[in-house]
């Protein structure tokens, strides 16, 4: 009994991510799994390549103090005045200048506190190029979303 | 075909018209052969670029550029490649080009400047058809018969993985995870995996397992093992209930070791609440979960009290080492009512109700039974994973998986799966669900999630057949076994200092120090006091040092040792007469800089990198002034960003810290101890 339901578990979950993927792209039939699999891991398929390697940086880096989803929410959040903002709301994000401007050199070069820290020394110029990537597509999923 | 026609009708006089007919036919194909290579999809692309290179360009760089009018192609005979995608993508590696429209536009990122064209070409990283001068053919979509067509980007780590075999690679996040999954599940101890070489993976020795588990629970287990484990790494084996029997009767009669006495214990003076105090002082969760939270490097313990005997237990954890001398456990120093506190306390807590009384242990007879047992036990290869005295050794169970990424996609099997006939699909689908492939098979099912089971497929499909020439492979050599000798050697054993720290990269790496350079890092005194009564320096971490329970020499000549071996010659020498100027300037810099935000000081402070109000006790400044002026070096993903201080500025925070935490440094500064 038990054999047969974990099967089936697999089974619709394979179902489930071809679908999710099949939204995104024109139907192809028959199917490639593994990269659909793949794909619906990433926000659903949101999110494009160069945003998804942008992800993995920030889940290292920056969501201890940013959260997860960038909201601001981060485990090390309540230690820090200011705050870090919800980027999912946040007018910043807009512009890749300014925001490449904080990664590398801190929000302190932008006039604001110290508190985000300066990566440009510390991350190569393709992980920020990505990072950056990143924190723009998270507009996007506001105005998709509402 | 009208030619031939003619051939057979016509009679010799006619001959001439034979020729004229045939003369036309070679002028008709000969022209159509020009109009077509005239016209071929390439010759419009590079049209089209010459008109958008004049606007892309100003006059004087244009008059410099290369005229493009031809193929162009890439032959790097060392990997067997001709590529010639560059004759249509003509700004590939022209960073004027950047932003421009397909297939005209720069290469995205700096991948070229690691990457270049003339060393790599395309469909090294790529795949598809790299002769090939149109797009269809070129397989940027799958095509019908191309067995491998260009990848997308999510899967292209793949491809890095061909020459990057050090374990992760950066850049590749997916590639990297499939690969610490493969270790973590062990896919090596049943197949040979190039990249893997030399790593164990290994489930408990089974020369005892009839003095250890309930013949209820093993049962039960050896059925499904995420049915009372949902993270087991054993896989489920899809045995019948006449296997389960045998096998379960013949691993009942594996009684090779008894348990320590525990004859003296009086299990009713058993103090719970005492068991409950030692369990988070000796920080177990650090390794065992419970209720879901907790390490992963040992088993969970949620229902612990259903698996195994009481004896068992009591005397595992009075030596583990005995029953597994491999074992990532250390061995505490508890006394034998501490271990009973503990033993009685894990039984109780952690079992379920319907657990009922324990059976004594009893050795099958049937002799009919364990020889079927036995062969069961052989048959799917429990031996790849398990020890087990007096059975054969069977290797590798599985099939070796060097050259996977090459088998020809339509020879492999996919069962009914209705999906793409490509070696990934067919990795995917094996690693997923193993028995869908319309063929028996003896691998378990592992129970992955789908998208765990793509990235385990993607780490595989970079093993190709051909072995690229070695200028092309970024190995990580293997690391030297560690193995000290000695009293600092037993003292290593007995608390498995490598189950999560390193030495030259051997060992654990559940804690984020290494130990190469400890004693430089750290105050001789500090570490003699902390391995006493380790606390919390990150206070953020889960996975603690346990509280060992170490004799105080021992503490001791650990720190000794610590002192005078594991040094780095090029931090020891510091000069640490600071002045109060620097150290005023230290402060200072402290909070321009905003270390605040990570640091705790007194009850101030972040909570991502360690706590500091001591550090002035704790750490060593030559250690503090490394750290500071390139944190990279010594952690390549810390998140300690390296803020490119002056050798001054460092003097200074250096001289700051150093003054942190220390009574004789704070009278200097006026008073204030934090
Ligand atoms: C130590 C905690 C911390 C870490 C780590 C951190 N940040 Fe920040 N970040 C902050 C704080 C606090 C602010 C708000 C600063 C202010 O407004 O003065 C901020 C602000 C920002 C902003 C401006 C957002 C806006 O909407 O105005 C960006 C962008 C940013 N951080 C990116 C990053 C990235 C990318 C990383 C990782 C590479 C990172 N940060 C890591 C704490 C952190």
């Amino acid at each position: 009994m038990r054999a047969r339901a974990s099967r089936a578990a697999a089974i619709m979950a394979l179902a489930l991510t071809t679908s999710v993927a099949c939204r995104t792209g024109p139907p192809s039939q028959p199917g490639d799994p593994m990269l659909d699999a793949i794909r619906a891991e990433e926000r659903q398929g949101d999110l494009s390549y160069v945003e998804s390697q942008g992800k993995h940086l920030f889940l290292h880096y920056c969501a201890t103090c940013h959260g997860d989803e960038a909201r601001g929410d981060g485990q090390n959040a309540s230690n820090l005045s200011p705050p870090p903002p919800d980027m999912t709301a946040s007018k910043s994000i807009l512009d890749a200048t300014l925001l490449e401007k904080v990664i590398t050199q801190g929000s302190a070069a932008v006039g604001r506190s110290p508190l985000s820290p300066p990566w440009g020394r510390s991350l190569s110029r393709q992980e920020i190029d990505y990072l950056v990537a990143y924190c723009q597509s998270l507009s996007r999923k506001k105005t998709q979303k509402p | 075909m009208g030619v031939a026609v003619e051939v057979k009708t016509i009679a010799p006089p006619r001959l001439h018209l034979v020729f004229a007919g045939l003369g036309l036919a070679f002028l008709l194909i000969f022209s159509w052969v020009l109009f077509h290579e005239g016209t071929a999809e390439w010759r419009t692309t590079q049209a089209r670029f010459r008109r958008l290179e004049t606007t892309v360009k100003n006059p004087h760089q244009l008059a410099q550029s290369v005229s493009v009018a031809g193929l162009r192609q890439i032959w790097l005979p060392d990997l067997g490649r001709v590529d010639r995608c560059g004759t249509c993508h003509l700004g590939i590696d022209d960073p004027a080009f950047t932003g421009a429209p397909r297939p005209f536009a720069a290469h995205p990122g700096t991948w070229l400047s690691t990457h270049p064209t003339d060393r790599f070409g395309c469909t090294a990283c790529h795949d598809g058809q790299g002769q090939a001068t149109d797009y269809a053919n070129a397989a940027h979509q799958p095509q019908p018969f191309v067995s491998r067509p260009m990848r997308p980007l999510e899967t292209i780590e793949a491809n890095c993985g061909a020459c990057h075999r050090a374990l992760d690679p950066p850049d590749a996040p997916r590639l990297a995870e499939g690969r610490r999954l493969i270790i973590e599940w062990g896919c090596f101890s049943c197949h040979d995996i190039p990249g893997f070489e030399g790593l164990t993976f290994r489930g408990p020795a089974l020369d005892s397992i009839g003095y250890k588990v309930r013949p209820g629970w093993l049962s039960v287990w050896l059925g499904d093992p995420k049915s009372y484990l949902p993270q087991s790494r054993m896989g489920k084996f899809r045995l019948s209930p006449d296997e389960i029997a045998n096998l379960q009767g013949f691993l009942l009669s594996q009684r090779a070791q008894a348990p320590l006495d525990n004859t003296g214990v009086d299990w009713k003076k058993a103090d719970t609440a005492n068991g409950r105090a030692l369990f988070g002082e000796l920080r177990c969760v650090s390794c065992h979960a419970v209720n879901g939270r907790g390490g992963t490097m040992g088993p969970e313990l949620t229902r612990i009290g259903d698996k195994v005997r009481r004896p068992w237990l009591f005397s595992y954890l009075k030596d583990p080492h005995r029953v597994q001398p491999d074992t990532p456990m250390l061995r505490y120093r508890l006394t034998d009512d501490q271990l009973r506190d503990l033993t009685a306390f894990l039984y109780e807590e952690y079992s379920s109700a319907g657990a009922g009384p324990e059976p004594t242990p009893a050795t099958y007879q049937d002799a009919r039974l364990l020889a079927a047992g036995h062969a069961v036990f052989e048959r799917r290869g429990c031996a790849s994973c398990h020890q087990l005295a007096g059975t054969k050794d069977t290797g590798r169970i599985g099939p070796s998986l060097a050259g996977i990424a090459d088998r020809d996609p339509d020879e492999l099997p996919y069962g009914s799966n209705i999906v793409r006939h490509t070696t990934d699909n067919y990795i995917f689908l094996k690693v997923l669900l193993p028995d869908t492939l319309g063929q028996p098979s003896s691998m378990p099912t592992y129970g992955f999630t789908p998208a765990d089971a793509a990235k385990i497929a993607l780490a595989l499909a970079s093993i190709r057949k051909t072995d690229l020439p070695a200028s092309y492979v970024l190995r990580r050599p293997a690391p030297v076994p560690y193995r000290p000798g000695g009293k600092f050697g037993e003292l290593v054993t007995r608390y498995r200092c490598l189950s999560c720290h390193s030495v030259g990269g051997f060992g654990g790496d559940l804690s984020t120090v290494p130990l190469d350079r400890i004693g430089s890092q750290l105050q001789h005194d500090y570490v003699a006091k902390y391995l006493l009564n380790p606390g919390a320096v990150r206070v953020s971490v889960e996975a603690r040092m346990p509280v060992f329970h170490m004799l105080p020499e021992e503490a001791t000549s650990i720190a000794d040792y610590f002192s005078t071996v594991f040094l780095d010659d090029s931090i020891e020498q510091y000069d640490t007469n600071f002045t109060a100027a620097e150290t005023r300037r230290g402060e200072e810099l402290y909070g321009q800089l905003g270390c605040e935000a990570c640091h705790q000081l007194g009850t101030k402070g972040g909570y991502v990198g360690p706590e500091l109000s001591a550090s002035g006790a704790r750490l060593k400044a030559g250690w503090i002034a490394a750290w500071l002026s390139t944190p990279q070096r010594y952690k390549p993903d810390t998140l300690q960003p390296d803020y490119g201080l002056s050798s001054t500025d460092v003097r200074a925070l250096t001289a700051y810290l150093s003054s942190l935490g220390r009574r004789d440094a704070a009278k200097a500064r006026g008073g204030d101890a934090r």
